[in-house]
């Protein structure tokens, strides 16, 4: 199949009329950063692309009360200078930061990165860490999907050809909650996550740990929850004695995960320091 | 934990093709109409400045402002061959050519215009500021635009100086490895101070510097580019540019996964030329091209060692490479 035509789409309507109508010949395109790529090396090969990159209609990052939604186009430089999501969601600001360059995240999107759904990519371990939600719309209706189960794979995500990710939502930190971000590329641009690791931690007045939600990227074959992890911190005092025993537990983890891989041993090493430091990051943002 | 160290790598390099190889330059300098010189020669431009500064070698012989040089080059039909530009030569090698070419064209220069002032000897004639005259009564005197003219009613022109220069250096004796293989050298330190990671096996250039000896500097600011881009390069080679050679074939082998250094990992270098002109080079210069970026990886593996106490005997430094090597040192 080779590519007929491009459709720059300028409402959300059209873009659900050419999905329906053209399926799996169709592919949607954004910023283009990844999707380029695929039709150069011919990985993939749609008869029609959609492109979405002018969609103001899911280009937002809204806040009501208790909830943040981020429109599925927004670019990583807009996540990375919004004002709602500094703070307390300074991860997901530093992980946003830490795709690509400047050029890139000019251009990449939010929905785009979770589609991808590359092993490494750097927005899911947060989006992770907040529990966030993924809305979906065809023309046959709407659904909401937790980003968890959304990810199946590496490249693997719960959609159909009709269907396309609008937005991203997830809880607002409250009082003494908040997400942190780490990441280990082996540069300081342009670097392709080799470790990344997001925590979203809640602490009481007592320093104990209420609840926490840990997410890894580029150590599996997605983007990951670490429960196992999570369960040596839920009702314990943050401590450097727990703290240790957290990071063993993440190392047991990832032994198991990555056996056989020539990286193995080098992530199993390096990602005690990257998370360590994330954490004490993210306990000092939740007293502020 | 982070763990600081600071390294110091030191090197000499033998410019040119060495070893008794035959090392020729050839150039050709030619009076113009216009009173312009045009200089011929085989050197390619490769991004190293050499039309900069042969230009500038070209105008100071020939006494008339930059400007009035036409350089030609990269153009086999026109040019006499100069040889690669490789080996750091370029500067030493051609630049000699290039002085003799000029020399040779100033001197015929001259014959011919005491010739045109209808004077008995050229002795005492010079060229300055694009004027040939007399030292002893300077109202005695033509300009070079003049003089060609006069050239060209004549049929007397194209006038074409010439120059070969061949670079001296005598094969090592293979049993006893004595000989002179090279001549020039050119000396180069680098000292860097690295931040090492113990946890992530990552490091951080902080602070660099780098001291080199240019025999003469042609041209400073692109001495300094010179030096800003070897350390670059030597950077890449020293913690990032890694094929991944597994049998034969590279694993590597796009610019996602072979790594060079961003402007974000390049940190601020200090530079310092150093200045003791080499008697065979052209007004003292020598090359510096690969020079430049040598020292970069002895000193950041010296650095490494004086941070955490472990040799690195292979490049590059790669953050797993590191954390194995250290997790080795501390069985021992």
């Amino acid at each position: 199949m080779s590519l007929k035509n491009v459709y720059v789409a300028k409402t959300l309507d059209e873009v659900l009329n050419l999905l329906n109508q053209y399926g799996c010949e169709s592919k949607l395109i954004a910023g283009g950063t990844d999707v380029i790529i695929q039709l150069r090396e011919k990985e993939i090969s749609p008869k029609v692309l959609v492109d979405i990159s002018n969609l103001s209609e899911i280009n937002f990052i809204d806040e009501s009360e208790d909830k943040i939604t981020i429109g599925a186009c927004t670019t990583f430089t807009t996540i990375a200078e919004s004002s709602i999501l500094k703070d307390k969601l300074k991860g997901l600001v530093q992980s946003a930061e830490s795709v690509g360059s400047p050029q890139i995240r000019n251009a990449a999107t939010i929905g785009g990165n979770i589609c991808n759904a590359s092993m490494a990519a750097d927005i899911v371990p947060p989006l992770l860490a907040l529990d966030a939600e993924v809305l979906i719309e065809s023309k046959a209706g709407k659904r909401r999907i937790l980003l968890d189960h959304f990810l199946m794979g590496k490249g693997k995500v719960d959609i159909k050809p009709e269907e396309i990710v609008t937005a991203i939502t997830f809880n607002k930190p409250k009082n003494r909650e908040a997400l942190g971000f780490g990441k280990l590329g082996l540069r300081k641009a342009l670097a392709i996550a080799r470790i990344s690791t997001a925590i979203y931690l809640s602490l009481d007045e007592e320093n104990t740990c209420r609840k926490i939600r840990i997410a890894n990227g580029a150590v599996g074959f997605r983007g990951m929850r670490e429960k196992e992890v999570e369960n040596i911190f839920i009702g314990k005092q943050l401590t450097e004695d727990v703290i240790n025993m957290g990071i063993e537990k993440l190392r047991e983890e990832l032994n198991q995960r990555l056996a056989g891989r020539s990286s193995a041993e080098f992530k199993t090493t390096a990602i005690a320091g990257i998370f360590k430091k994330a954490l004490l990051e993210t306990a000092n943002n939740c007293k502020e | 934990m982070k763990k600081k160290g600071v390294g110091i790598g030191s090197t000499f390099y033998g410019t040119g093709y060495g070893n008794g190889f035959p090392d020729v330059s050839r150039a050709k300098a030619v009076l113009k109409e216009d009173g312009k010189v045009a200089v011929h020669v085989g050197a390619t431009e490769v991004g190293q400045g050499s039309k900069t500064i042969m230009s500038q070698m070209a105008a100071e012989v020939m006494s008339i402002p930059l400007n009035d040089i036409i350089f030609i080059c990269e153009d086999t039909k026109n040019m006499p061959d100069s040889g690669t530009a490789a080996a750091s030569r370029q500067t030493y090698n051609t630049g000699n050519a290039i002085k003799l070419a000029c020399e040779d064209l100033r001197k015929k220069v001259i014959e011919n215009a005491f010739k045109e002032l209808k004077l008995n000897s050229s002795v005492g004639l010079t060229l300055k500021n694009g004027e040939i005259y007399l030292k002893t009564l300077p109202s005695k005197n033509i300009s070079l635009k003049e003089l060609a003219l006069c050239l060209l009613k004549n049929k007397e022109l194209p006038l074409i100086g010439e120059g070969s220069f061949t670079a001296q250096t005598i094969e090592m004796d293979e049993e006893t490895g004595q000989g002179a293989p090279y001549w020039p050298y050119t000396f180069n330190v680098y000292g860097v101070i690295v931040e090492v990671d113990t946890e992530t096996g990552l490091i951080d250039i902080i602070k660099a510097v780098c001291a080199q000896d240019v025999g003469k500097a042609i041209n400073p600011e692109m001495i300094e580019g010179q030096m800003d881009g070897g350390f670059a390069m030597g950077l890449g080679y020293s913690i990032y540019e890694d094929l991944g050679l597994k049998e034969g074939k590279m694993k590597n082998k796009n610019f996602t996964n072979y790594l060079i250094p961003t402007a974000l990992d390049v940190p601020e270098l200090e530079k310092f030329i150093i200045e003791d002109p080499e008697s065979t080079g052209p007004f003292g210069a020598k090359g510096i091209g690969e020079p430049v970026m040598l020292g970069v990886a002895p000193a950041v593996l010296n650095a490494i060692y004086d941070a955490v106490g472990v040799r690195i005997t292979q490049v590059p430094v790669t953050p797993d490479r590191l954390l194995r090597a250290l997790k080795e040192e501390r069985r021992e």
